[in-house]
């Protein structure tokens, strides 16, 4: 578990796994013609999926967090919740790029922007690039700690975004909106129930605290008056 | 416990298929006969008709002159085949594991004087044999190939069939085999698959039923063993694997205009001036075109207004999509 632990926590686990899945998704793919007849159509679909299962595991990391203070394999994770929040944005310009590509020019580009879907993407990259670039202590320290936490739960925006635009791109394509959408939902529901259920307790025990202290304080009054 | 088997509406007794050593011999005999007259050219057109008795060239008037045909490893890997699952890839890996297209019986029904079920290869011999058609394909999803396709004009097949004068559409319906077919046992899309046209429509001369691809069978990726081809319009609208034609009065239900009748119209003509509600349809990725073709202009009835433009005369395109 102590070895597991640690190999979970280091820098080059985190950046083995977030640049091996571009190798083994769309590199190897690429060099062995294994992306079939419409290879980047496929290099388009594989970076954007890429990067918006990156953007749901890094929060998915808070809500476990929240809800397993104890696990260490937890905590171990989210040590490299920036490095995996600048990787799904890495992966999300890399979409683009290819998007721009997919339509061969200028024209096409412009066509392709007055579709909903588009402005959905390009609203969510926008975020992320926004959330990217501000990841760094020099940020934290010039917005100040309360500003940049604000600022950064616009992560959640760009989520809802981006999976809506992944869910009308397509045709009839609903299962990476399934199963990113509802297991991301219900940890959400799951921290916050779990932080309002911990609020209650800790609001009740402070007033029974307080009572009892107002009680002993009363005690002792009415003692020292006898 | 003996397993009693119950057959399916559409399967032909078997007490009637070939056995398979003869079946398996039907090419030696085939050869043999060839053979003996100097070559297939000189067979008899019934005999070309079986499903070995290809065309060597394509029907001068489709053959698409300086239009590039896409390769036969893109056309039988790249599919749009939901039955058998919403990746491109899945229908060559997953309609390859057992499904079986032959023998196959087709239905063709509803108001017509002369109905039937019939096998594949004898509706062939029916019609007169197998001719080869180069055809533009344009996908609703804004992709397109060019397929050499083998069949017969489905206008034959309703001279065959008879329909009577109240009958103003036809209603082409796709396999239906869940326990084969992954897709068909989620309810994503009601199954099975139906697609329609209008009598017009049909009887026109691009309307084509397709039983092969470069010159060999379909593939069951493609719709084998026989499928709708209409050029003009998208893809969707060319249901794969029919298993019953037939005539009808009131416009029949389509699988992907009930799914979204804003999004996908019972028309479904190629028009680069009216897009999809969620993406433009002025222009398409030409499969086969490499990382740096972009995309090509798309044209209106998909490069076809000559020959099909009349059918609509007096419509609305934006109404009626």
């Amino acid at each position: 578990m102590n070895v597991l632990v640690k190999i979970l926590a280091h820098k080059l686990f985190a950046l083995t796994v977030l640049v091996g899945v571009g190798i083994w998704f769309l590199v190897i793919p690429a060099f062995t013609g294994r992306l079939g007849a419409n290879p980047l159509e496929a290099l388009l679909h594989e970076s954007g999926e890429i990067a918006i299962w990156t953007l749901g595991a890094v929060l998915a990391l808070s809500p476990l967090r929240v809800l397993f203070p104890n696990s260490r394999v937890v905590a171990a994770l989210n040590r490299h919740r920036r490095a995996i929040g600048v990787t799904a944005c890495i992966y999300g310009l890399l979409h683009f790029s290819f998007h721009v590509l997919y339509e061969g020019g200028w024209d096409g580009l412009v066509r392709s922007l007055s579709k909903p879907f588009i402005w959905f993407g390009a609203a969510g990259l926008t975020i992320l690039v926004i959330l990217a670039t501000t990841s760094n202590q020099w940020s934290i320290r010039a917005l100040g700690g309360k500003n940049w936490k604000l600022l950064h739960r616009l992560a959640y925006v760009a989520a809802g975004l981006l999976i809506y635009h992944q869910a009308i791109a397509g045709k009839g394509h609903w299962a990476i909106t399934r199963w990113l959408l509802f297991p991301l939902a219900a940890l959400q529901l799951a921290r916050f129930a779990k932080t309002f259920s911990q609020k209650k307790r800790q609001d009740l025990s402070r007033r029974i605290n307080k009572r009892t202290l107002v009680e002993m304080s009363s005690a002792t009054a009415s003692a020292s008056r006898r | 416990m003996r397993k009693v088997e119950v057959g399916r509406p559409w399967e032909i007794p078997s007490c009637a298929v070939t056995p398979e050593a003869h079946y398996l011999r039907r090419r030696e005999f085939l050869r043999l006969f060839g053979y003996g007259i100097a070559g297939t050219a000189l067979l008899p057109a019934t005999m070309r008709a079986a499903s070995a008795g290809f065309p060597d060239s394509v029907n001068p008037s489709f053959k698409l002159e300086g239009v590039k045909l896409t390769s036969e490893d893109s056309i039988t890997s790249y599919n749009n085949f939901y039955e058998w699952g919403f990746a491109k890839d899945q229908p060559q890996e997953l309609s390859n594991k057992g499904w079986k297209t032959d023998p196959w019986a087709l239905e063709i029904g509803g108001l017509c004087a002369s109905p039937r079920k019939i096998g594949i290869n004898e509706l062939i011999k029916l019609v007169g044999g197998i001719e080869r058609r180069n055809y533009r394909h344009r996908c609703v999803e804004a992709w397109s190939m060019v397929i050499p396709w083998d069949g017969f004009p489905l206008a034959k097949l309703i001279d065959l069939a008879q329909p009577n004068p109240e009958a103003k559409y036809v209603k082409f319906t796709s396999f239906l085999d869940p326990e084969q077919c992954p897709g068909q046992r989620s309810n994503d899309l009601p199954w099975p698959y139906t697609e329609g046209l209008t009598l017009r429509e049909a009887m026109n001369e691009l309307a084509f039923l397709a039983t092969g691809l470069y010159g060999k069978p379909l593939r069951n990726q493609n719709g084998a063993p026989i499928r709708l081809v209409v050029p003009w319009k998208y893809g969707f609208k060319s249901a794969k694997s029919l298993v019953k034609i037939d005539f009808v009065s009131d416009r029949p239900k389509t699988t992907w205009n009930e799914l979204a009748p804003n999004e996908y119209g019972f028309y479904a003509n190629v028009n680069p001036n009216v897009d999809h509600p969620r993406w433009s349809q002025a222009s398409e990725r030409v499969i086969g075109g490499g990382f740096f073709s972009g995309k090509q202009p798309t044209l209106i009835f998909n490069g076809y207004e000559k020959q099909v433009a009349h059918l609509y005369a007096g419509m609305d395109l934006r109404k009626d999509f």
